[in-house]
């Protein structure tokens, strides 16, 4: 097949799942509008514990009220748009585990990212929204600004979705992962939202490497404040290495799966 | 052409094994103790184009294994399998794009949402144009008989109803091969019958080489031309459906009812159920193994199981209308059922074979042909 059909071909398959994800969700009216909306004012009741304390203290770290309303948006935006659009990044290993991969292997498009790409999570869409509501209202916003938080939080969603993806795919190995991919979500999360200068020096590393929180929140948190256009590609690049790498974990990992045929049995 | 050879295919899962009681559990948590497990051993055939096989077995032959293999969604650990030409296992995806599966057990559906919303994924996912499409689905909406479903979501749907569906949306793509694993399982006789009947015209119509596995002799008697069954993991018998049903012909189940209590005893042939009519209020039917004592006495209504390659129908028959008034006389074929339930019962490979094998060679009588020799007197 030549490049643009597969790319077309690709483009409509993701396009109509996506649509045909959003009308699943939107079945059930009450409980997306509760979930998303609820997701929203969850996140802004942490702004105002925030507002609080910054207000006391006069600052974190070297961060300000702003910056940290910058990370809260931005971690909020990709983390929901890794969910919008591969709601399945935290139910991998269930699925593999149950040996509901059957399905996919049996239709002729890529396995993880038909996979992936098959559900979407209700609550993201109010994580995804929130991060821009929040942005609107921060200091200094301009177009630039505007675009560049956008591209972050493209580039961060593709880093949390690989890096969740690839802690589920140990499910292959482990043959349940339940817990360590729950203690890197958790983890990923709780240290993209505090400012990177609270944690010891020799941490840090962790945030450029297995739990990459310094590519989704503190790298763009310099880009966005010094508009220092340069560092974008490099995010880009490492989102990309994620996505990769992430991708043969998964692959490796596919080579050992055995199938099964559970109805419905007890865990 | 063949569309579907399988040449010696063997799948073994390596299982963690561990034996009752906490304590045992600790055991393994610092040492496992693996098992080998072969699901498949060498299993061959092939299938042509076109062709309606029924792939059976009981529960744990590996039956589904074998599918799987086929499909790709398992790698074999030995031996070979080509569906059109393809290797499932290294070329799976181009092969997704040919063939066609349903699982009874697991769905392609939606299941918040129309058929009509899966229909246009699926439609997407293989790359069918947009309007030819819309045209196919016309076509299985009025040939399944789902429009009235196409708009209600798929868990509003009975499981009739979703399965037609369920083998209407793998018809979609205009697959060369089927593979369906229990598509009847849990349904009703008339949800059968009708999946049944579509499944008869899709092979026709479509022109698609169906490959069917099932518990149910209904699905295969009316559905498959060829029937392979395989046991413990090994092809036991691979024959047409109709030697495989010749065989089970030979057998009648011959049933009688008198007006009166009659008493009689047929040599070399002893009934299978007798309703004894001597002890007084208590009537009752007994089973084979109580008939013995019975034999003496008298009877109403008696069933027989008879070969006809070593007894004569008619003679029997006229044998048992001598002995009184008869009310009712019945004469049936022995159930496919029970010719494969031999085979299933059997406890390995070796002795499924052995099941299977036509029953002459094991015939306690000469064979029909020299008939005066071999006759049993009815007296």
């Amino acid at each position: 097949m030549n490049r643009n059909t597969w790319i077309s071909a690709y483009a409509r398959f993701l396009g109509t799942t996506f649509s045909v994800n959003l009308q699943a969700v939107m079945e059930y009216r009450v409980n997306f509008l509760i979930q998303a909306f609820g997701m929203m004012l969850n996140n802004a009741a942490f702004a105002l514990f925030w507002g609080v304390l910054i207000e006391r203290t006069g600052g974190i770290g070297g961060y300000g009220f702003s910056d940290i309303m910058f990370i809260w948006a931005l971690v909020s935006s990709s983390f929901g748009l890794a969910h919008i659009l591969f709601g399945n990044i935290r139910s991998l290993g269930r699925i593999v585990q149950k040996g509901e991969l059957d399905l996919y292997l049996l239709q002729p498009k890529d396995v993880f990212l038909n996979l992936l790409a098959s559900r979407t999570i209700v609550s993201a869409w109010g994580d995804f929204i929130y991060g821009f509501i929040v942005l609107c209202f921060l200091p200094g916003l301009s177009l630039g600004r505007l675009a560049i938080f956008s591209s972050f939080v493209c580039s961060g969603g593709l880093i949390f979705a690989a890096t969740f993806a690839a802690a589920e795919s140990l499910t292959f190995f482990m043959g349940n992962s339940s817990a360590i991919s729950s203690a890197i979500a958790e983890f990923m999360l709780s240290f993209s939202l505090y400012p990177e200068t609270v944690f010891d020096r020799g941490m840090r590393w962790v945030f450029y490497s297995i739990l990459p929180s310094g590519f989704i929140a503190f790298v763009p948190l310099a880009v966005f404040k010094g508009l220092n256009w340069a560092m974008m590609p490099l995010v880009w690049i490492v989102a990309l290495a994620y996505v990769a790498a992430s991708y043969s974990l998964f692959r490796l990992g596919l080579k050992r799966y055995e199938s099964g045929n559970q109805i419905g049995a007890r865990l | 052409m063949n569309v579907i050879e399988a040449e010696g295919l063997e799948k073994t899962f390596t299982t963690r094994v561990k034996p009752e009681g906490l304590k045992a559990s600790f055991a393994s948590l610092v040492k496992p103790r693996m098992r080998e497990v072969a699901a498949v051993k060498g299993v061959s055939f092939e299938v042509e184009s076109g062709e309606v096989l029924a792939f059976l077995g009981p529960n744990g032959a590996g039956k589904s294994t074998t599918i799987k293999m086929l499909t790709g969604i398992l790698a074999p650990s030995a031996g070979k399998a080509r569906v059109l030409g393809l290797d499932p296992a290294k070329e799976r995806l181009e092969l997704s794009r040919y063939i066609g599966a349903v699982f009874g057990q697991r769905s392609q559906l939606w299941f918040h949402l129309p058929p009509a919303d899966s229909f246009r994924l699926i439609g997407a996912i293989y790359e069918i144009d947009e309007s030819d499409r819309i045209w196919r689905q016309a076509e299985l909406v009025e040939r399944f008989g789902l429009a009235p479903y196409m708009d209600v979501p798929v868990r509003k749907l009975s499981l009739g109803e979703r399965i037609r569906c369920e083998i209407a949306a793998s018809l979609l793509p205009c697959p060369q091969v089927l593979f369906l694993d229990e598509p009847t399982i849990g349904l009703d006789v008339i949800a059968k019958r009708e999946i049944r009947l579509l499944l008869a015209e899709a092979a026709e119509v479509d022109d698609v080489t169906v490959f069917l596995t099932s518990h149910d002799i209904g699905d295969i008697e009316k559905l498959c031309k060829r029937a392979i069954i395989i046991h413990h993991g090994e092809v036991v018998v691979d024959e047409s459906m109709k030697d495989l049903r010749h065989r089970a012909l030979a057998r009648k189940l011959v049933g009688v009812k008198y007006a009166e209590p009659v008493r009689f005893q047929i040599d070399g042939l002893s009934p299978v159920k007798v309703k004894a009519a001597d002890v007084a209020g208590a009537a009752g039917i007994a089973g084979a193994a109580g008939v013995a004592g019975a034999g003496d006495g008298a009877w109403t209504a008696a069933s027989f199981e008879v070969d006809t390659r070593c007894h004569q129908l008619p003679d029997l028959i006229r044998a048992l209308a001598e002995k009184g008034e008869i009310l009712d006389l019945t004469v049936e074929d022995e159930p496919l059922e029970n010719i494969i339930a031999g085979i299933y019962g059997a406890q390995s490979g070796a002795e499924a074979a052995a099941a299977a094998r036509p029953r002459t060679a094991s015939a306690p009588a000469a064979p029909q042909t020299t008939a005066p020799a071999g006759e049993k007197a009815f007296s």
